[in-house]
C-alpha cells in the first residue's frame, strides 16, 4: 500500500472536521491547541497515511496538501487545491 | 441566471453587500466573522467602497451613525461581544431613524465564550438590545445563499423605513462553504431619495438635524409614538417565514437560521418513523411570525423549539399560540451544534409525554 503524509495550513483551517470523516484510516484528529484566529486544527495523528487525497478533496478552505512517497523515498506533491477567488481547481499528479 | 460562485458564508455576505451598492464599511475583527472585513477591505475597496478598520466597534458603530447620516449605504459586522459594544451607538440610529445594516455572526457566550456557533443573542438582536424602546428588523438566514440574498432585503428594508436591520447569522454559517448564485441587482433602482441626508445646507430649505437627543418629555413621547407606529407598519408588512412539510403535520418543530437545516432533517427521520412532523422556519425573527404560527396552533397537537441557546425564541412562540397547544423545547448551549437524531428524540419524548408537555408549558 502507498504511504503518503499531508500537510495542513493550520492558519486557515477552521476546524469542520470533514476530513476526519473521510480520512479512511482515521489518521486524522484536532490538534487540542489553537491557531491564531481560535479554531483547533487539524493534524494527522498516525503514521498510516495512503495518500489516498480524500482529505484534501473534502476540504472547503483547501488546506491540505498530500505528499505520497515514491518508491526511492522521494515525495512529491500528489493534490494541491488553492480557492483563493472562490473556484476551486484540483490537480492530481499520479507520476508516484 | 446570475453569477454562481462556491463561497464562505462570511464572504458570499460580503461580495452581496458590494453589489448591494454599499458605499462604506466600518467594523472592528473577530472571529467567526473575520473574513466580511478581510474580503471587503480587498475586493470593496478595489470596488470603490470606504472600508475602515476603526480602533472598536464602539468606534465602528458610531462611524456607521455618521455615515448613514450623510445617507450612504453602510454596514457593519461583528460577533456576539462585539454586538454588545454597538448597542449604545444603535440605540442612537433607531432613535435618529437611519437606514443601516448590522451583521452578527453570534458565537457562543455569555462573556468572550467560545468562537462555536450559537442562537444565544436572539433576545439581544429581536428585543431592542440597548436602551430605550426601539426594535431592529431582524432577518436570519439559514444557508450560505440566504447569508448573500438577505443582503439586498436588508439594506431595501432599512432604506424603506429608515431603520436598522440585523442580519443574525451564526459561527457555522460564517465560515461554512455551500455554492452561491448572485442576482442582478442595481442598487440605483433600489435606494430611495433622501432629502432629511446631512450632505450640506442649501438656501432653500431648513438645514437638516440628526440627533437622537430631545430633552422635552413631551417631544420625546411624541417621537416614540411614531418608532411604536413605525414597528406596527412593520408588523403588519414584513413578516416572513417558511414553512417544510406542515400541510399534514400533527406536531410542528420551530426553528431558525442553521437549526432549522437540522431540524427539517430531524423530521425526515420522524416521517421515516411514522411521525407527522414539519418544521415553520420563521425568517424575520422580529417582526415574528406570530399569525401564521398561532394558525397552526390550531391544527397541530404540540410544536417543539430548537435553538442553540438556553430558550429565547420559546418565549416568542408561547406568547404567538397563547397556550392553545404544549410547547416543549430542547436546546445546546455554548457552541454546540444539536444532531438531527437528538431532536428527533426530544420529538418522541414530547409526542409521547403529553402530561408531561403540558406542566412544561405552564
Amino acid at each position: 500500500m502507498a504511504r503518503g503524509k499531508v500537510v495542513f495550513d493550520i492558519e486557515t483551517c477552521k476546524g469542520c472536521e470533514l476530513c476526519i470523516e473521510a480520512c479512511p484510516q482515521d489518521s486524522i484528529e484536532l490538534s487540542p491547541k489553537i491557531n491564531a484566529q481560535g479554531y483547533h486544527y487539524a493534524v494527522l495523528v498516525k503514521d498510516n497515511c495512503t495518500g489516498c487525497t480524500n482529505c484534501a478533496l473534502v476540504c472547503p478552505d483547501a488546506v491540505i496538501t498530500v505528499y505520497r512517497e515514491k518508491k526511492k523515498g522521494a515525495k512529491e506533491p500528489v493534490a494541491t487545491i488553492s480557492n483563493v477567488t472562490g473556484n476551486i481547481t484540483v490537480t492530481i499528479d499520479e507520476r508516484s | 441566471m446570475g453569477d454562481l460562485r462556491l463561497m464562505k458564508g462570511n464572504e458570499a455576505l460580503a461580495e452581496a453587500a458590494i453589489r448591494a451598492g454599499c458605499q462604506a464599511y466600518f467594523g472592528y475583527p473577530i472571529t467567526p466573522q473575520s473574513e466580511i472585513l478581510e474580503y471587503l477591505a480587498d475586493e470593496g475597496r478595489k470596488r470603490g467602497m470606504i472600508v475602515l478598520q476603526a480602533e472598536s466597534e464602539v468606534a465602528s458603530i458610531n462611524m456607521v451613525y455618521g455615515a448613514a447620516g450623510a445617507g450612504a449605504r453602510v454596514m457593519t459586522s461583528s460577533s456576539s461581544p462585539g454586538i454588545s459594544l454597538m448597542q449604545e451607538g444603535l440605540s442612537y440610529i433607531a432613535c435618529a431613524e437611519l437606514p443601516c445594516l448590522v451583521v452578527n455572526v453570534n458565537r457562543g457566550g455569555p462573556g468572550l465564550g467560545t468562537i462555536q456557533p450559537s442562537q444565544g443573542d436572539y433576545f439581544q438582536a429581536t428585543k431592542g438590545g440597548g436602551h430605550g424602546d426601539y426594535r431592529l428588523i431582524v432577518l436570519a438566514p439559514s444557508s450560505v445563499q440566504e447569508m448573500a440574498a438577505f443582503v439586498y432585503d436588508a439594506f431595501d428594508l432599512a432604506d424603506t423605513y429608515r431603520n436598522p436591520v440585523m442580519i443574525l447569522a451564526d459561527g457555522a454559517l460564517g465560515q461554512m462553504m455551500e455554492k452561491v448564485e448572485f442576482p442582478d441587482y442595481d442598487p440605483t433602482a433600489h435606494v430611495p431619495p433622501k432629502p432629511w441626508a446631512t450632505t450640506g445646507k442649501p438656501k432653500d430649505r431648513p438645514a437638516n438635524v440628526i440627533t437622537s437627543l430631545h430633552i422635552q418629555p413631551e417631544k420625546m413621547e411624541q417621537i416614540n409614538l411614531h418608532l411604536q407606529a413605525k414597528y406596527r407598519t412593520i408588523t403588519e408588512r414584513e413578516v416572513r417565514y417558511e414553512t417544510l412539510e406542515t400541510d399534514d403535520a400533527e406536531v410542528l418543530i420551530v426553528a431558525y437560521g442553521l437549526v432549522a437545516r437540522i431540524a427539517h432533517r430531524a423530521v425526515q427521520l420522524a416521517r421515516a418513523e411514522g411521525i407527522r412532523a414539519g418544521v415553520l422556519r420563521p425568517i424575520t425573527l422580529y417582526p415574528f411570525p406570530a399569525v401564521p404560527l398561532r394558525a397552526l396552533a390550531e391544527r397541530v397537537q404540540g410544536m417543539l423549539v430548537v435553538e442553540m441557546n438556553s430558550g429565547q425564541m420559546v418565549e416568542d412562540v408561547r406568547l404567538s399560540v397563547e397556550g392553545r397547544v404544549p410547547v416543549a423545547f430542547h436546546g445546546r448551549m455554548g457552541g454546540i451544534i444539536p444532531t438531527p437524531e437528538e431532536v428527533l428524540e426530544a420529538l418522541k419524548a414530547m409526542t409521547t409525554q403529553h402530561p408531561a408537555l403540558h406542566a412544561e408549558a405552564n
